[in-house]
This record gives structure tokens, C-alpha cells and sequence, in this order.
């Protein structure tokens, strides 16, 4: 099958990046700073209740079959593609992050200082998944700055992973976290290798 | 069809039709940023729909599955629907991502790097 192929016939490659975190952390807000496209929000529909035409007749009040998706793109050059995914911040939506999360390179963890325990899930998942991820801590206006190493303990993030602030607004602030992630991606696949 | 007695179908709804209804990609599952490349036209383009079509010109230059849809403006799901058709048809071939692929070896790596730095 072309799926078990270990070089694409087309020799172009995408690269897909996630960005977690709670809801209203400024993910989509992280993804506009450096995709070329504007984030795309479509209406997902949930591929594994198996929805039919027949069962879509109150679509407009059954708001659990559909979920937006952000995402975002960086051409890097012809043929080599940068995707970024913000992922659905809801706790309902985890499935949807697991199918995301098959071939990503690695995925930034968004955290605000004033609800750190939003960031937990994320952190966790990507744990679990042996997946490799930083955290990237928007610091908004009037966020109170905290000490990265209570961060660090709080959210009981290993010391090998990267935590650095960020200001998600910032084109070179973001473009900043993704070279600190590749960079720790590809540390990763060294170690692991 | 269900959804032609409507007579304002929501979008979903809509977006179903173009699918015949189908919610699942028939085939092996492929990723929203797999690479898409038409490889081939249909002998009778009148057994595909205008979406198909419309998928089959996007993807003569190879295109990832979410731009297609972005084009298309159509959702993920129902983009790969109409991908796996096409696939099925041996219309197009679908490449998996690079992490996928396995080929995110050093030299992607730093070409990531320096496309970064540079952009």
C-alpha cells in the first residue's frame, strides 16, 4: 500500500507539529504568528460514531458531532511543509488528539501562569506517549511572570524538556519555541535511536 | 437522499451529500497531512462528482490532505472520503507524513532548522 512506503513517490514531506494546551490559552493566537494561511477553523465531524446521513437531521443542535480544528501552515520551500495543529482544548475531543498526534515531530504545550492546571492534561498525554514536547508559557499582559522552576515543579515537567516563556502574539517569540522544539525533537530521536 | 428533503439542510448535512453519506475513508487510513499527488485521470469523470474533480486538479501538484480540503472547503473527514475514492480508483497516490515515513532522519531535521532561522 502507498501508506507503508518509506519515501513519498511525490518527494515532498509535511511535518506536523501540535499546540496543546487548555481552551482559550492562545493556541489558534500561537498558530496566526507564523502560518502563512490563516488558521483554518473547520467543522470536524467526529469520524468515529459512525454519523450517517439519516442521523444528521438536528445537526444544528447536536453540538457533539462536530469540533473545530485550527490549523496553520509554513512553507519552508517547495516541497517541505510545516503544519501546525492547534488542538481541540476540550476534554471530549481526546480521541481526535490521538489520531493528531500519530506522526507529529512534537507538540508545544501552551501554559498560562494564571491557570497552570490547564496545561496538566496536555503534559500528560504527551508523556504517555513518549511524544516529544515542550512548554511554552504565554505570558500575557498582566500575567504575572512565576519563577520557571516552580513552573517546572508545578506542572511536573522533566528537566530534560524544554520550558521557555513566550508571547504567542510574537511572530520571532513563536518561531523561537519551534526552533527550541525541533531542536529537542531531534535530540530525542538521537537518544532514542 | 435524506438530506435533498430538506429544505435547508444544514451545512453538515450538505457535506454528507457529497460523500453518499459516508463518515469513514474506505482503504487504509491516511493522515490529514499526508501528500496527495494525482497520478492519473479518470476515463469516464462522469462516475466522480465536481468534488473529486475538483480534488484530482488541486493535487496534480503534490498537496497535503488539509490543504486540499482547505481548498475544497470541506472538513478533513469528508476530504478523506473523497481522497480514499480516488486512491481506490488508483487516481492518486497518498504519502504519509515524515515522522511517519520514517524519514525525519538529521538532514530534515537541520533543513527544519535553517528554514525556521530564515523565515
Amino acid at each position: 500500500m502507498d501508506y507503508a512506503r518509506s519515501d513519498g513517490r511525490s518527494g515532498a514531506l509535511a511535518i506536523k507539529i501540535l499546540i496543546a494546551g487548555g481552551f482559550g490559552v492562545g493556541k489558534t493566537t500561537m498558530v496566526s504568528a507564523v502560518s502563512e494561511i490563516q488558521p483554518l477553523s473547520t467543522e470536524e465531524l467526529l469520524s468515529d460514531r459512525g454519523v450517517r446521513v439519516d442521523d444528521t437531521s438536528g445537526v444544528e443542535t447536536k453540538t457533539t458531532t462536530t469540533v473545530a480544528l485550527d490549523f496553520g501552515r509554513i512553507t519552508l520551500r517547495e516541497g517541505l511543509w510545516i503544519y501546525l495543529f492547534g488542538t481541540p482544548g476540550q476534554d471530549r475531543f481526546w480521541f481526535m488528539w490521538d489520531e493528531l498526534a500519530i506522526g507529529a515531530l512534537g507538540a508545544v504545550v501552551l501554559a498560562d501562569t494564571r491557570r497552570l492546571g490547564d496545561a496538566f492534561p496536555a503534559v500528560d498525554f504527551f508523556e504517555q506517549r513518549r511524544i516529544p514536547y515542550m512548554v511554552a508559557v504565554n505570558l500575557f499582559d498582566g500575567a504575572r511572570r512565576h519563577d520557571p522552576v516552580v513552573i517546572r515543579r508545578a506542572l511536573a515537567v522533566p528537566e530534560h524538556v524544554p520550558l521557555v516563556p513566550c508571547d504567542a502574539r510574537e511572530r520571532e517569540s513563536v518561531k523561537e519555541v519551534l526552533l527550541t522544539l525541533v531542536r529537542h525533537a531531534r535530540e530525542m530521536s538521537r537518544v532514542g535511536a | 437522499m435524506a438530506a435533498d428533503e430538506d429544505p435547508e439542510p444544514g451545512p453538515l448535512v450538505r457535506m454528507f451529500a457529497v460523500t453518499g453519506g459516508r463518515a469513514r475513508p474506505v482503504g487504509e487510513a491516511f493522515d490529514v497531512i499526508a501528500v496527495v499527488t494525482t497520478i492519473g485521470m479518470p476515463y469516464d469523470p462522469a462516475g466522480l462528482s465536481p468534488e473529486h474533480l475538483a480534488a484530482l486538479r488541486v493535487a496534480t501538484r503534490p498537496t497535503t490532505v488539509a490543504d486540499i480540503g482547505t481548498r475544497l472547503r470541506l472538513p478533513l473527514n469528508i476530504t478523506r472520503v473523497l481522497l480514499s475514492d480516488l486512491r481506490r480508483e488508483g487516481l492518486v497516490s497518498i504519502d504519509p507524513p515524515a515522522a511517519t515515513a520514517g524519514v525525519l532522519n538529521e538532514r530534515i531535521y537541520q533543513e527544519v532548522l535553517n528554514g525556521l532561522r530564515a523565515l
